[in-house]
């Protein structure tokens, strides 16, 4: 799922640590989350607000779980406040998910005075294989400039707006057309996803502006 | 048999136990929404702790202060201190105003594309730019001179440059890993320092010269003669870093209220503050010596003062809060700098370069590094010119910067009014209309004194172009922006348009551009099955 390919890319695989500021990935995963349920025909977004197209829970307990939230609190509509209210436990939730389907496993790790926090990473080399490949996986499809699905054009335009292009494309700054195709690949999205990766872009902005964690 | 209230309850008729539930439910205000974002968001005290730490009162009551008694040579610094908190007080009335109908308000010059129009935005940002560089360049002199004093006292002699490189290194490493002091260090230390001042002036006030307190320096007399209308640039100075705080309009828990109670909140802590403190030391000197004294003393002249009356390890913490206050200051500083110049570069004024911020930790790295290699520049000019750094390096860069932010506030204060012509917006007269109006004209009266006795403020000569360079140069610097804007608005009109928008840039381009929704959104539940 969306949220999965983008916390595997936005992660660690050796140490599990975020590879952008928290609070730009919580913002990514959020922005991921929402989409799905986009994607699902859920939800729609207009003009900033999200609104209910189907109460039909989806499948992913995650996503049952954010629909059932969204129907229940119909006076907040605006992306923004979402993506701030998801986003702040986004990288739990969306690392839990990933232990029920195997993909990481959590780790404790105490802290200097004794405060502990878990982290969910890869742990065997087969996982840790897996999470890589997320992010070769769509390396591989920008340089070969292949047809990419719905998903993976969201997926690359949320990894562009975050600022994890020079990640994911890593090594292959001799291949132009693929750092090309990045503005395109938000723009023939559907004006929905668009908008979300819009505001996800602003949101990230003025969190960094502020520069508070 | 009447039904009463426990019948009722007994009986459960009308099943009230699930009625109260559903009466229950409107009633809880904040939801859990609002209440989750709100738990992770500022209150009023960590904001105005932001503005105060901004404004770093310590560095001013021991350099600012100290120095302008010093180098002005004029009484009335206490009774500047509290005139400019009044100014700002009746600016940040409309200042706030304006500020809950920008999103994302950055900085200065966003308020003034807003109000004013871009091009003068531009003109704004580019007056701000040396206009910050400048105070923070002259807080290395400060830092350097005093450091230097300090290790003196101790039996070490090591000049003011290299004490000055030893901070820009710290400051340097700091601004591109973007640690910031933030939240609790920098509280502790703001809580120190504010008790420290307030130990100090306590002794200082119950230790007057010749046994009687004298409210001379607090009489508002000597305001009415333009020479000292000029020192309410330097008290300026001291207050820059307050109008922060609505960068954290998005952060704030309540941004209606909170923003605006933590920025007057900062504005009359740090006049009173440093009003109360500058009495003081004419309370204890006798205000017909504390201009020799504070000549003789400089740096140290609130140290020698409570020196005699307090045990020497509260004037040896005195001394380590100052060079801690001073680098707080030094970094807030530069941080604020490399921001600025990012979000010009994010916003396409200068090159996009500079709107790169490193991934994981978000620091703007052009910023910062360019701030640093200036700062090493002219200080290490300094030191090879081999001039005095607290009169040339301290006391004129942060003049000069002063009254570059001081043209920034009248320009500011000028887009407000413009601001609430177009459109009132809700706010009342008073907010609207009257405390921008009257600060715009308190103001405009201390741009007037400060630009007509500029070359006094310097201490130069008669005749030195020093008296006039400085004004003209920001002036040049301003129209240089205007020309730029003009050039941006014909060669690249879409980068033009979003000035002045901060992150929200993409956002307002497309809900602006983009054709109406051609039907409105569905309501809830339309496509829902009924259960």
């Amino acid at each position: 799922m969306l949220a999965d390919q983008y916390y595997l890319i936005a992660h660690e695989d050796r140490t599990g640590r975020s590879r952008l500021h928290p609070r730009a990935t919580g913002l990514g995963l959020a922005a991921a989350l929402l989409a799905e349920l986009v994607l699902e025909g859920r939800i729609g977004v207009t003009d900033g607000d999200l609104f209910i197209v189907d109460r039909h829970p989806p499948r992913d307990a995650l996503g049952h779980d954010i629909l059932d939230l969204l129907v229940a609190q119909p006076q907040h509509r605006d992306v923004r406040t979402w993506l701030a209210f998801l986003s702040q436990d986004a990288a739990l939730r969306v690392g839990e998910r990933l232990v029920r389907l195997g993909a990481v496993e959590p780790v404790t790790r105490r802290r200097m005075l004794g405060t502990s926090h878990t982290l969910y990473m890869p742990n065997s080399a087969q996982q840790r294989n897996a999470a890589a490949w997320a992010s070769t996986r769509l390396a591989n499809l920008l340089v070969r400039g292949m047809e990419l699905s719905i998903v993976d054009r969201m997926l690359v335009s949320l990894v562009s707006a975050t600022g994890l292009t020079r990640h994911v494309l890593y090594g292959f700054e001799n291949y132009p057309h693929a750092f090309q195709f990045l503005p395109n690949a938000a723009a023939s999205l559907p004006s929905d996803l668009r908008e979300i990766v819009d505001y996800t872009e602003a949101s990230i902005g003025s969190v960094v502006t502020v520069g508070r964690r | 048999m009447t039904s009463g209230r426990h019948a009722l309850r007994h009986n459960n008729q009308d099943q009230w136990a699930g009625r109260l539930l559903m009466d229950r439910k409107p009633a809880i205000e904040p939801d859990i929404i609002t209440r989750a974002l709100a738990s992770n968001r500022m209150g009023v005290a960590s904001v105005v702790f932001f503005g105060v730490a901004g404004a770093a009162p310590l560095t001013v009551i021991i350099g600012s202060i100290s120095a302008i008694y010093a180098i002005q040579g004029s009484t009335a610094v206490p009774v500047a201190y509290l005139v400019v908190a009044g100014i700002l007080s009746l600016f940040t009335v409309g200042f706030v105003a304006m500020s809950r109908h920008i999103v994302n308000s950055g900085a200065f010059y966003s308020y003034i594309s807003h109000g004013l129009g871009r091009v003068v935005g531009v003109g704004a940002a580019f007056v701000a730019l040396p206009a910050y560089s400048l105070m923070q360049i002259g807080l290395f002199g400060l830092f350097g001179s005093a450091a230097s004093g300090i290790l003196g006292a101790m039996g070490l002699q090591v000049s003011w440059y290299a004490c000055a490189l030893v901070a820009w290194v710290l400051v340097t490493v700091l601004g591109v890993l973007w640690v910031d002091l933030s939240g609790k260090v920098l509280a502790v230390l703001l809580v120190a320092e504010i008790s420290i001042v307030l130990l100090y002036d306590l002794v200082m006030v119950a230790n007057p010269a010749g046994g009687s307190i004298s409210f001379e320096t607090l009489s508002p007399a000597p305001m009415v003669t333009p020479v000292v209308g000029s020192l309410l640039v330097l008290a300026i100075a001291g207050f820059v870093g307050f109008e922060a705080t609505v960068v954290l309009s998005e952060e704030a828990r309540d941004p209606k209220r909170t923003i605006a109670r933590a920025t007057h909140l900062a504005v009359i802590l740090a006049g009173l503050l440093c009003g109360v403190s500058a009495w003081a030391m004419s309370v204890t000197t006798g205000p017909d010596k504390i201009l020799s004294v504070a000549a003789e003393h400089q740096t140290d002249l609130v140290f020698t003062l409570v020196g005699p009356h307090l045990p020497a390890v509260l004037v040896d913490i005195g001394y380590v809060l100052f060079m801690t206050s001073v680098f707080a200051a030094l970094l807030a500083f530069h941080a604020a700098v490399s921001r600025y110049q990012f979000s010009l570069g994010r916003e396409g004024v200068l090159p996009s370069a500079w709107g790169y911020t490193h991934p994981r930790t978000g620091a703007p790295l052009l910023g910062s590094i360019t701030q640093s290699v200036l700062a090493l520049g002219v200080i290490s000019a300094y030191a090879w010119a081999g001039a005095e750094p607290l009169l040339y390096l301290f006391a004129w860069l942060t003049t000069i910067g002063g009254l570059g932010v001081l043209v920034l506030m009248w320009a500011a204060s000028a887009s407000v009014i413009a601001f609430f012509q177009q459109h009132r917006r809700g706010e009342n007269l008073w907010r609207a209309y009257v405390a921008p109006f009257l600060a715009f004209l308190l103001l405009s009266i201390v741009l007037a004194a400060t630009i007509i006795g500029f070359g006094d403020l310097l201490q130069v000569p008669a005749g030195s172009p020093f008296r006039w360079v400085f004004p003209v140069a920001y002036l040049g610097i301003a129209a240089l922006g205007f020309g730029w804007a003009l050039i941006m608005r014909t060669v690249r009109p879409e980068v033009y348009a979003a000035i002045g928008r901060g992150a929200d840039v993409r956002v307002t381009a497309l809900v602006e551009n983009d054709f109406p929704p051609p039907l409105p959104p569905t309501p809830v539940g339309t496509h829902g099955y009924r259960y």
